[in-house]
């Protein structure tokens, strides 16, 4: 009898290892991350960096701002790209297709850009903010073991999440993102975590399709509640 | 318990690293092609709604999905078997759609299938839903009212005897399979059909068919054309009207428009088409042309038109086509690759159709009258690969019927298809260049026809060895072995029964032994191979040498192996030989040598590789002797898969071995003893049949056999690896990388041709993380001489080998803010660095390691290191410049904003003083850069011209041109007098803002050179 409860005991142990929940996998991201207190306490974030496309380097900053604003800036040739979402309306300026004026965001290039106003990350309040998350299974993931999380947005677009089963902390994200009117699948990849303000935050992202980088970014600094005006990610009226 | 988890803990911390795919994933292959000239096609299928969407499936190079009607392609089967046999759309899902792996056009030189494969999502996902041991699928079939009952013809082993075979059948969309229909295990199904009307109407072809190493026999008593009514449940077998005494294959093609009108293609005695117009019940023969009787093993296919019941589609040699029920026929697609497999109509159109070939797809717009091949589909099987030393170096291979093609290993901006050049005929096998005459190719055709290529004119000179008086007849492989000497430059060896060896480029030959096969008059009978229809085109010559090594390093040793299995060596140059088979445990008598390689490190060591998919065993057999063949020991673990085509031992590392096999490439560091499976962007289960080391690059060179030729480059991190396997962080050292110029050519090719991925102009460095990098910084730094920091890259963070590339350039130079908007493309790019060492220093969190790359100049180009200093040096100094004066620039015009802002404030005199102050500072501002908005303003001021001098400085890699270093003083001296201009009106700025100092209003600030570079970082 008494052996028989020890190896209950050891099934149970085992169970406990082997099978965690969705929920337990996204809170312990979260937790990995700094905790929710601490990513919640952050109003607004300005990072500075610099992304390199096809061998090109490109000075960039990102501006967000609790709910919903984004400004991407990217400069070259002192020309000034910009992208911003103020929680309605995205725009953006491509002085290399001509003009300088403001453009709007089509309907695609304007769900790609809400994702990023969300300073939080989609993991964090998921069910609140209407997505569906589910572990597809511990796997290999180029010789790191992971936990797949596929993440089924309240839009319907779906992505895959490999969070690392020991630090808990994303290395990759496979979505389909929009890009010149064709659906492309990218993979993002996550890395240099290190922790500011608390804050455990992936300081190089590198994007791939079809298995060819086509952007990485490296972040020199992560400025958090800094004061940014609501005014910078309103569309500029005419001139 | 507690103590338990910390053991197991701590025997995870403590494992080793495996040396797997995931440690050499790092190092990535790139598909060079061609195109030019494609492969065997064997499936196609489109989209009957939307003829844009098309599936192709090749011989033995994946599946390839277009969805513009085969303007571009993609590679959706990447990971797995590369033989595919069929393909159907689902008729209501069109993203699912089903794949049957294993060609059954049965040649020789055919591949092996791995079961049958669903996707649900377009391709993306692939699951295996059954008949993994089929080996062979022809043909599947979707009832188009129910589309969870499918029927799958397969053939089955082509080799060996098998009861996993004949017609199959889900009705649960593969989740469970029942076989329906079953004659015994030497007989397969070939081809099954339905009535579109009544789907449980079927029609199915048996056939009793096999292959050996010798010979080929097709029909039997096994074979015959049955008919069910009840969706398989029982059958009828069909003879009315039909030949009597054995049959061969059979091709059914139900009349969609019609169905009761069926067509069939019967091998047999008399090979000949039929017609039934009574669903089956009675047959009447119609025609028996050329092109219905050609090769009924290889050519099994029948169309009929989608809205008309009398025409009928027959392929063969050529595409034929008859009008009148099949009575007579005539060919059509004649400027079309021979040898058709597979043809799509579109049901809507019927006038549009694909066509897969020998040599690719074809599609027509107009009922097969003209026809546009799509040169964008890689799938060429090669047989042999070669290299030659030119910069950049070229290969050479032969394909299975598609002659004998020279290629660069690389090209500015990818590798086109117009840059590979045909030198040989034929299915084309070994090609090499002589090594004293750049002029000369040599090349070959099947059953060792000898071909000499005169690249000046073109000509082409028959080589072959003649048949001595009273000597028996020269026996020569389909693919014959035909080198050139590793040890005696100029020596070129051939193998028939023989060894043979030419010393004058081909025009004589010397015998160097005795017969060295088995010489078994049982196989020998190829002029009667074919079964009911003879079919001896040297496919099935045997008891021939299949491969030849002569040691590197004593010219005395030469080995041979034979398709019957026998292992000889000399080491007297060819007096006297000794049969070493018998040495070899483990192995059956007869096993083919598919390959042998005498080490380049001791004459006493040598590796063989045998083949014994002919006998049915698919198993890989490979061996090392390190004895000249007195002992031998197995190099084969588990971890290889296929059966073995040949094997390569690295000329710098004994222990770095490379193996082909027909699934796939194993790279082994540590002598054979484990191997791993190479994986990185190179389809994994595709046929390997040839593989060479390039001795001045270090390139792996891979010769695919369904997906064209791949390159790995500079593979001499490989022979690092072990030993290193347990570091954190490792530097590999590497071959110095060449600064390469950009070649520019005008020509707007669109997107419908394959380029070939060429090696991009950067300096690779390569090294190795025991871990993927996920916490803290990870930079990798590029150091000049002086220690100075010219790039940082993020680098790449995956576990085992990684490799980044830079642009070996600085940053891009300074620029003024502009206000048009056009991107000045030559300013993207900073100038190329200095030739020599950097180091290379890669921070991982705590953790430093260094390096060293070299970089050197592009030998192909004739500048002497002076005047390439002179081009550098005037780079560079533009490169300033261009700095400089976009500091006026900005300076200046912030001054002028800041002018115009205070302008307003002021009232009378002063606001005129300040106004002047503006239009000073704009008129200079002007002459330093293009002010006018828009895209092609035409507009050139100091800024431009600096570029376009920097630019076409840097266009150029040797000296500059006397009127390009005399613009540079010019511009030089412009800078000058702005800097100057800007002096001058600094002093009006200062007298201005003391009267704004005096009005309390804020003075402009001008911008420091300091702070605008601050501003720069």
């Amino acid at each position: 009898m008494k052996r028989f409860s020890v190896m209950l005991m050891l099934f149970a142990f085992c169970l406990t290892i082997s099978a965690q929940t969705v929920d337990e996998i996204v809170e312990k991201n979260i937790a990995a991350h700094g905790g929710l207190e601490k990513i919640k306490a952050v109003k607004s974030m300005m990072i500075t960096g610099k992304s390199l496309l096809q061998g090109i380097e490109v000075p960039t900053v990102i501006k967000i701002k609790r709910p919903n604003m984004v400004r991407l800036e990217m400069s070259l040739q002192g020309n000034e790209i910009v992208q911003a979402y103020d929680g309605t309306t995205g725009w953006q300026i491509m002085p290399f297709m001509g003009t300088k004026e403001p453009q709007k965001l089509s309907a695609e290039e304007l769900e790609s850009i809400k994702d990023q106003a969300d300073i939080d990350g989609e993991l964090v309040d998921y069910k609140e903010k209407g997505h569906k998350v589910e572990l597809v299974g511990k796997e290999e993931l180029d010789g790191s073991p992971v936990y797949k999380l596929k993440l089924t947005k309240k839009s319907g677009e779906t992505s895959y999440i490999y969070i690392d089963a020991e630090s808990h902390l994303e290395i990759k994200q496979t979505s389909s993102q929009s890009f010149q009117g064709n659906k492309l699948e990218v993979d993002s990849y996550f890395s240099d975590y290190k922790e500011v303000n608390g804050l455990v935050l992936p300081h190089a992202i590198e994007q791939k399709v079809g298995g060819n980088t086509m952007m990485q970014m490296k972040v020199n600094k992560y400025e958090l509640n800094v004061d940014l005006s609501d005014s910078i990610f309103k569309m500029p009226t005419g001139k | 318990m507690r103590i338990f988890l910390v053991l197991f803990c701590l025997a995870i911390a403590n494992a080793q690293v495996k040396f797997d795919s995931v440690v050499l994933s790092g190092l990535e292959a790139r598909a060079i092609g061609p195109a030019v000239m494609s492969g065997r096609v064997t499936a196609i299928e489109a989209q009957a709604n939307d003829p844009r969407i098309v599936w192709v499936g090749a011989a033995s190079g994946g599946v390839w999905k277009s969805t513009n009607a085969g303007t571009s392609f993609k590679p959706v089967f990447d990971k797995y078997v590369q033989s595919i046999g069929a393909i159907a759309i689902d008729p209501k899902q069109a993203d699912t759609v089903w794949v049957g792996t294993g060609e059954s056009n049965v040649r020789n030189s055919v591949s092996i299938g791995a079961g049958l494969y669903k996707t649900t999502d377009g391709g993306q996902t692939w699951a295996l839903v059954g008949l993994e041991k089929v080996e062979r699928i022809s043909k599947i079939v979707i009832d188009p009212k129910n589309p969870e009952v499918v029927y799958v013809a397969c053939p089955g082993a082509l080799w060996s005897q098998s009861s996993e075979r004949g017609l199959y059948k889900t009705t649960d969309g593969g989740k469970s399979w029942e076989k329906i229909l079953y004659v015994d295990e030497n007989t397969g199904c070939a081809d099954v059909a339905i009535d579109p009307q009544e789907p449980n109407v079927v029609y199915a072809s048996m056939w009793q068919f096999r292959r050996k190493g010798w010979f080929f026999t097709s029909g039997g008593p096994g074979s015959g054309l049955y008919k069910s009514t009840d969706g398989g449940k029982s059958w009828k077998k069909l003879t009315a009207g039909l030949p009597e005494g054995e049959l061969g294959r059979i091709a059914i093609a139900v009349a969609p428009s019609r169905p009761s009108t069926v067509y069939a293609n019967v091998e047999a005695r008399q090979t000949a088409l039929y017609r039934s117009d009574d669903m089956g019940e009675n047959w009447k023969r119609v025609n028996s042309s050329l092109n219905v009787m050609a090769r009924p093993f290889y050519f099994s296919f029948l169309a009929v038109d989608p809205k008309d019941h009398r025409k009928v589609y027959k392929l063969g040699l050529t595409l034929g086509v008859s009008r009148d029920g099949g009575e007579s026929f005539f060919n059509i697609a004649g400027e079309t690759h021979t040898d058709h497999h597979a043809l799509w109509i579109d049901p809507n159109n019927t006038s549009f159709m694909y066509l897969g070939t020998d040599g690719g797809v074809y599609k027509s717009y107009d009922g097969g009258q003209t026809w546009s091949m799509l040169r964008n589909l890689p799938v060429s099987q090669f047989y042999r690969v070669w290299y030659d030393l030119a910069t950049p170096y070229n290969v050479y291979g032969g394909l299975q019927d598609n002659g004998t093609w020279t290629g660069p290993s690389r090209s500015f901006g990818g590798i086109k298809n117009k840059e590979w050049k045909n030198v040989g005929y034929g299915d084309g096998f070994y090609s090499f260049p002589d090594p004293t005459d750049p002029d000369i190719v040599y090349s070959e055709y099947q059953g060792g026809r000898l071909l000499r290529y005169h690249r000046a004119t073109g000509e082409i000179k028959h080589i072959s060895p003649a048949t001595k008086i009273n000597e028996p007849k020269l026996r020569f492989n389909w693919n014959t072995p035909f080198q050139p000497s590793r040890s005696s430059p100029g020596t070129i060896y051939l193998g028939s029964q023989y060894l043979f060896a030419s010393t004058d480029k081909g025009e004589s030959w010397v015998r160097l032994s005795p017969d060295l096969t088995t010489n078994d008059p049982e196989k020998q009978r190829q002029e009667e191979s074919g079964g009911l229809t003879i079919d001896n085109s040297a496919a099935e010559n045997h008891c021939t040498i299949y491969a030849i090594s002569d040691s590197p390093k004593d010219p005395q040793v030469i080995w041979t192996g034979s398709d019957d299995g026998l292992v000889q060596i000399t080491r007297d140059g060819g007096k006297t030989w000794q049969n070493v088979t018998a040495n070899i445990p483990g192995l059956e008598q007869n096993s083919w040598v598919s390959s042998i390689e005498a080490s380049s490190h001791d004459p006493a060591t040598a590796y063989v590789t045998f083949d014994r998919h002919t006998f049915g065993d698919m198993k890989p057999y490979v061996y090392r002797t390190t004895d000249y063949g007195k002992t031998w020991q197995s190099i084969v673990t588990d971890d290889i898969k296929g059966f073995a085509h040949v094997i390569r031992e690295d000329l710098v590392n004994p222990e770095l071995l490379f193996l082909g096999t027909e699934l796939g490439l194993y790279v082994s560091i540590d002598g054979g003893t484990s191997w791993a499976r190479f994986t990185s962007k190179f389809p994994e289960m595709v046929p390997v049949r040839d593989l060479a080391i390039h001795p001045r690059e270090h390139d792996l060179i891979i010769a695919t056999h369904g997906r064209g030729i791949y390159i790995v480059d500079d593979i001499s991190v490989l022979r690092q690896l072990k030993g290193i396997t347990e570091k954190s962080l490792h530097i590999f050292s590497s071959r110095p990388s060449i600064v390469q110029l950009p070649v520019f050519e005008q020509e707007f090719p669109g997107s419908d041709e394959f380029v070939g991925a060429t090696l991009p102009e950067m300096a690779y460095i390569t090294y190795y993380l025991r871990e993927r990098h996920l916490m803290g910084e990870f930079k990798v730094e590029i150091l000049d001489s002086e220690g100075k920091v010219v790039s940082t890259l993020p680098g790449s963070k995956r576990k085992g080998i990684n490799r980044v590339g830079w642009p070996m350039r600085l940053k891009p130079p300074r620029v003024a803010q502009a206000r048009s908007s056009s991107l000045e493309g030559g300013l993207v790019f900073g100038p190329t660095v200095a030739e020599g060492l950097y180091t290379v220093r890669i921070t991982r969190a705590s953790e430093v390691a260094e390096g060293v790359i070299e970089l050197v100049p592009d030998s192909k180009l004739p500048h002497s290191a002076s005047d390439r200093k002179l081009r550098h040096e005037t780079v560079m100094q533009l490169y300033e410049l261009q700095g400089k004066l976009a500091y006026i620039a900005d300076a200046v015009e912030l001054a002028r904003k800041q002018a115009e802002d205070r302008s307003q404030k002021l009232t009378t005199e002063l606001k005129k003083r300040a106004e002047s102050l503006v239009g000073r500072l704009d008129q200079l501002h002007k002459s330093l850069v293009a002010t006018k908005e828009g895209l092609i303003t035409g507009e050139e001021r100091l800024r431009e011209r600096i570029i376009t001098l920097y630019q076409s400085v840097m266009s150029y890699g040797g000296r500059p041109s006397s009127s390009q270093l005399e613009q540079l003083d010019t511009l030089q001296k412009e800078v000058v007098a702005a800097r100057a201009e800007f002096g001058q009106l600094l002093r009006s700025i200062e007298e201005m803002n003391s009267a704004l100092r005096a009005k309390k209003i804020e003075p402009i600030e001008v911008l420091t050179e300091e702070a605008w570079l601050q501003q720069q970082q």
